[in-house]
């Protein structure tokens, strides 16, 4: 007889069934309970004697990271890690394990101090270290209660510190949730992508007597190994990279240069300099030698790529003209009055840096007239201004936090002014700064990069990207729209002041290859920042920008920068 | 059984579980410096009789009545603890001075209405009724889990599968309310998924299952079986590692991994007759940070030995069958099924706590029902057995 489902009446309660199951499940914790108490209760009593199970951890592999040819940049080694374990530590020991493990007996007492809280876990006092260092004490270990000796994989930066601001550096867990001795990243990728790369830890249960020797592993529970970290690709370029580093490093001077593959979006190069050596941070400097670096005056700490902003100067040139252009303010051949070498508003002199005469918007371009920006900027507004500069990502972070510390830059609009100076506390004036890229604008060196290339690209290059098969994202300047005229107006002026007679940068005309370009001799009270941006379509499609702190003039400083970079990577000798 | 006096035989047993839980408190709580938890015990468990009291005084037929108001107020609490709960893991609800969980409370309407729900459907029947009871009271179960408190949302699951069974929904039911879930697990391989399906097809073959329950649960567990890889798949695998922790505490060696260990050291080196009362290793207890709670079943093994354990498992096995016993004897389905539901409601928290202390159960934070410090589970549970005895009380006949 079968009951059909839909509706169906309760059949009789199953009283058995229900006495069966109950039954059954107090039989199981009793059986369970005869096995713990009866069965093995002699090896659990001696256990508890001593009580001296501990708990291993045996720390993950972090994820490699390697450059976009596969290059490994990070990988990890095998090191030597001292611990103590506070419970079965004596502290008859403590002047010769000081001794013996390198460390002054003060600072090991401190050390077992802050243990003490978990006193049934190893605590490691010191890591890195190689078999010789370990020697001595291993030699000892027979009467030394509560010490252990285990390998752990340690973080070795075999690039140079060429890599020291993108990847960062690692240290110590400081986390509620850390375990002892546990390693994460405190700088650049390492930090940013600290949650891919550091894998899980596993762990190993160990019984040990009363001196803190291992007896044996624990019965009742396994293993469990470590799952390494991910690995990660970079879109970086290891030779190009330490190429432009090398480069930077010649001036003497802080700068930054940045590559970036316009049909791609994929950033060959983000260098920074002065750098550091991560790896001698990573495995625990010196008191000194990490004062020396964070007093250096030239901050070797600060990524100047992406994590300082400066002026941007004349390079901003080509967004001003273009929003004039795409505004239809001015077409190619409007021709303003002309440039006797300064202008004049409000009872003040604007100047330029030389008498132009009268320039068409490629010639301003190629020769960098201040004046025909003063005078046609005067056809826009502040706040049009302001929001084309923001389509092009100016003002905001354009790496989604991957890269820590990722500065916005700054875009002036009325609000900004208004509540800097006070309302209408402001004028005329700060447009035309703003127009030629002084004033409150600042900006990063990326972003310059990417403005470059979104030139190049006619506003097609994806969003930037620094790890291969990130997820991508539409790019801020997907909706900027522009027009394809203007475009090639701007993009003849920056070849102008290359190739053309009167350009600012005709020393790159040397190049085997046509470069479109702009310089920026960006004023600062500490001295003029000089920048080159531009970008090369043959052989490669790439944009870039250079940056020299304080270095004069955009032009002599940053356009040898160049140079040396696009023809050291791009094989045209040099 | 017309006796208008409550089972002599359950406040036996009952009497029992709580002194052995007040003598167990006392000792784990040897080691508590300052905080006099054995005295705040005592206290709950004076309030807890007084609860017992109240359970066998209310009238069933007006719980009845209230069981969904009940039930709505419950959810609400719930609610209110999910986004402004405080104390430890924000599981407290404070009313004033007075501080509960809200999931107990939630426990004890979750009995009264889905009794009520299934008393309903055997008078009334209707189609997939047991489908609307379960979508009705799924929501206070999901809430419990985000409290978070997994161990009790799934004692509470548990109970109500119980339930379900002695409303007369055999295990061809239970099996394809829970059929999601093997579901997902069957998309490990193709092998175990065509096997989950066949079974699947056939149960509903045996059972002539009309059109629309074929439809339903096939689609349903297609789908979660579909999909079930894709999501995990798109998942970073430190977000996997993060859920198979959270899913298995157990897998955390710095926490709950170590209680249990510390915990099957404690309950072994006990023995037969145990390590005597208040003399259970010091080291022993310092290992357990919740010796008088989650863990208290350990510090009582390791103090009583096997003989103490069994003594206590074979309280909470007479407290348990006897409930049975008095729900297989009453004529009214409503009160039957609360009789029925309390004895599942102390049998799942038995398996799950003690289980866990044995190392054979997931850990999670579920506390030993009148043995554990706490007052709200010990209110709770003395009010659950206070119905039980209601059940078997004469006034049930009309």
């Amino acid at each position: 007889m079968t009951v059909r489902f839909g509706t169906r009446k309760p059949s009789g309660r199953p009283v058995a069934g229900f006495f069966i199951i109950y039954v059954l499940i107090i039989a199981g914790l009793a059986a369970r309970l005869f096995h713990l108490q009866i069965l093995r209760g002699d090896y659990f009593r001696e256990i508890s004697a001593q009580n001296h199970i501990r708990i291993v951890m045996n720390p993950a592999p972090r994820g490699l990271i390697r450059d976009r040819n596969g290059e490994v940049l990070v990988d990890n080694v095998p090191s030597f890690r001292i611990s103590i374990v506070p419970s079965e530590f004596s502290t008859v020991d403590l002047p010769l394990v000081a001794g013996l493990s390198g460390l002054a007996p003060d600072s090991l007492s401190s050390l077992i101090e802050i243990a003490s809280s978990r006193p049934y876990r190893p605590f490691p006092i010191r890591t890195g270290l190689s078999v010789e260092e370990v020697s001595a004490i291993a030699e000892n270990l027979y009467r030394l209660g509560g010490v252990v000796i285990d390998v752990v994989p340690q973080r070795r930066y075999i690039c140079g510190p060429e890599f020291c601001h993108v990847i960062g550096y690692v240290g110590l867990a400081t986390s509620e949730e850390s375990y002892e001795g546990q390693v994460s990243g405190r700088s650049g990728l390492e930090l940013s992508l600290d949650q891919r790369l550091s894998g899980e830890p596993g762990y190993r249960r160990e019984v040990v007597d009363a001196l803190g020797k291992v007896v044996e592993e624990y019965e009742g529970g396994g293993e469990v190994s470590p799952r390494p970290g991910e690995d990660i690709t970079l879109t970086i370029d290891l030779g190009l990279q330490r190429l432009a580093t090398e480069v930077l490093a010649l001036e003497g001077v802080p700068g930054a240069a940045v590559v970036i593959d316009y049909s791609s979006g994929e950033i060959l190069c983000l260098a920074s300099s002065p750098v550091f050596d991560m790896g001698r941070i990573a495995s625990g400097v010196a008191g000194a030698e990490w004062d020396s670096i964070c007093s250096d005056p030239q901050r070797p700490l600060l990524s100047r790529a992406w994590a300082a902003r400066y002026p941007p100067g004349s390079v901003f040139k080509p967004v001003t003209a273009l929003y004039l252009l795409q505004s239809g303010s001015i077409d190619g051949s409007y021709r303003p009055d002309p440039c006797f070498g300064s202008y004049h508003l409000g009872g003040r002199d604007f100047g330029c840096w030389t008498v132009h005469g009268r320039l068409d918007v490629v010639g301003a371009l190629a020769q960098s007239c201040d004046v025909f920006f003063y005078r046609t900027i005067q056809l826009g507004s502040l706040d049009g201004l302001a929001a084309f500069a923001r389509g092009f990502g100016l003002g905001s972070r354009l790496m989604g936090g991957i890269l820590p510390g990722e500065c916005r830059g700054l875009v002036p609009s009325s609000a900004l002014l208004d509540s800097l100076y006070g309302d209408g506390g402001w004028g005329l004036g700060n447009l035309l700064n703003v127009s030629i890229g002084q004033g409150e604008l600042l900006v990063t060196p990326l972003q310059m990069a990417c403005i470059a290339g979104v030139i190049a690209s006619g506003g097609a290059m994806p969003s930037p990207m620094l790890v291969k098969d990130s997820d991508i994202s539409e790019p801020p300047w997907a909706d900027l729209d522009l027009p394809v005229e203007a475009v090639a107006l701007v993009t003849e002026g920056m070849r102008e002041a290359v190739a053309g007679d009167h350009g600012t940068l005709r020393s790159l005309g040397e190049l085997p290859w046509e470069f479109f370009g702009k310089s920026g001799t960006a004023e600062s009270s500490a001295g003029d920042h000089a920048w080159v941006i531009g970008f090369v379509r043959e052989p490669r499609p790439l944009a870039i920008a250079v940056v020299v702190e304080h270095g004069g003039h955009g032009g002599a400083v940053a356009a040898p920068i160049v140079s040396r970079i696009l023809q050291g990577y791009l094989g045209g000798g040099g | 059984m017309t006796s208008d006096r409550p089972d002599p035989v359950i406040l036996s047993a009952l009497g029992l579980i709580v002194v052995i839980g007040l003598m167990a408190v006392f000792s784990a709580s040897q080691a508590v410096e300052g905080d006099p938890v054995f005295l705040k015990q005592l206290a709950w468990a004076a309030v807890g009789v007084f609860f017992l009291v109240l359970g066998t005084r209310l009238s069933l037929r007006w719980i009845e009545e209230f069981a969904y108001p009940f039930y709505g107020l419950a959810l609400l609490l719930l609610l209110v603890t999910d986004f402004a709960g405080s104390g430890p893991a924000g599981r407290w609800l404070a009313l004033g001075p007075i501080r509960f969980q809200a999931s107990e409370v939630a426990k004890v309407a979750i009995l009264a209405a889905a009794s009520r729900a299934f008393a309903d459907l055997s008078s009334r029947p209707r189609r997939f009724g047991v489908f609307f009871v379960y979508a009705g009271i799924i929501p206070a179960i999901v809430l419990t889990w985000l409290q978070p408190d997994l161990g009790t949302a799934g004692a509470t699951i548990l109970m109500l599968l119980f339930m379900t069974w002695w409303a007369g929904y055999g295990p061809g039911w239970i099996f394809l309310l829970v059929s999601p879930v093997f579901a997902a697990l069957s998309s490990i391989s193709l092998i175990y998924w065509l096997a989950f399906t066949a079974m699947i097809v056939l149960l509903l073959l045996r059972r002539k299952a009309p059109a629309m329950l074929w439809v339903v649960v096939l689609t349903v567990n297609t789908l979660v079986a579909a999909f079930t890889p894709v999501v995990w798949g798109l998942l970073r695998p430190y977000q996997q590692a993060r859920l198979t922790t959270f899913l298995d505490p157990a897998a955390d060696p710095h926490g709950a991994g170590w209680n249990v260990i510390q915990s099957e050291v404690a309950i072994g080196s006990g023995g037969l007759w145990g390590q005597g009362f208040l003399h259970g290793s010091q080291k022993g207890l310092a290992f357990l940070p919740a010796r008088h709670t989650d863990f208290v079943f350990s510090v009582w093994a390791e103090e009583m030995g096997f003989a103490g354990s069994l003594l206590l498992l074979a309280a909470f096995g007479v407290l348990i069958l006897r409930l049975v016993w008095i729900a297989s004897r009453c004529e009214n389905s409503f009160t039957s099924l609360i009789a029925s539901g309390c004895a599942a409601y102390f049998a799942m928290h038995l398996a799950v706590n003690v289980g866990m202390t044995l190392g054979i159960m997931p850990v999670t934070g579920i506390p030993l029902v009148l043995v554990s410090y706490g007052g709200s589970h010990m209110v709770t549970a003395m009010f659950v057995v206070g119905l039980g005895l209601n059940a078997g009380m004469n006034w049930r006949v009309i």
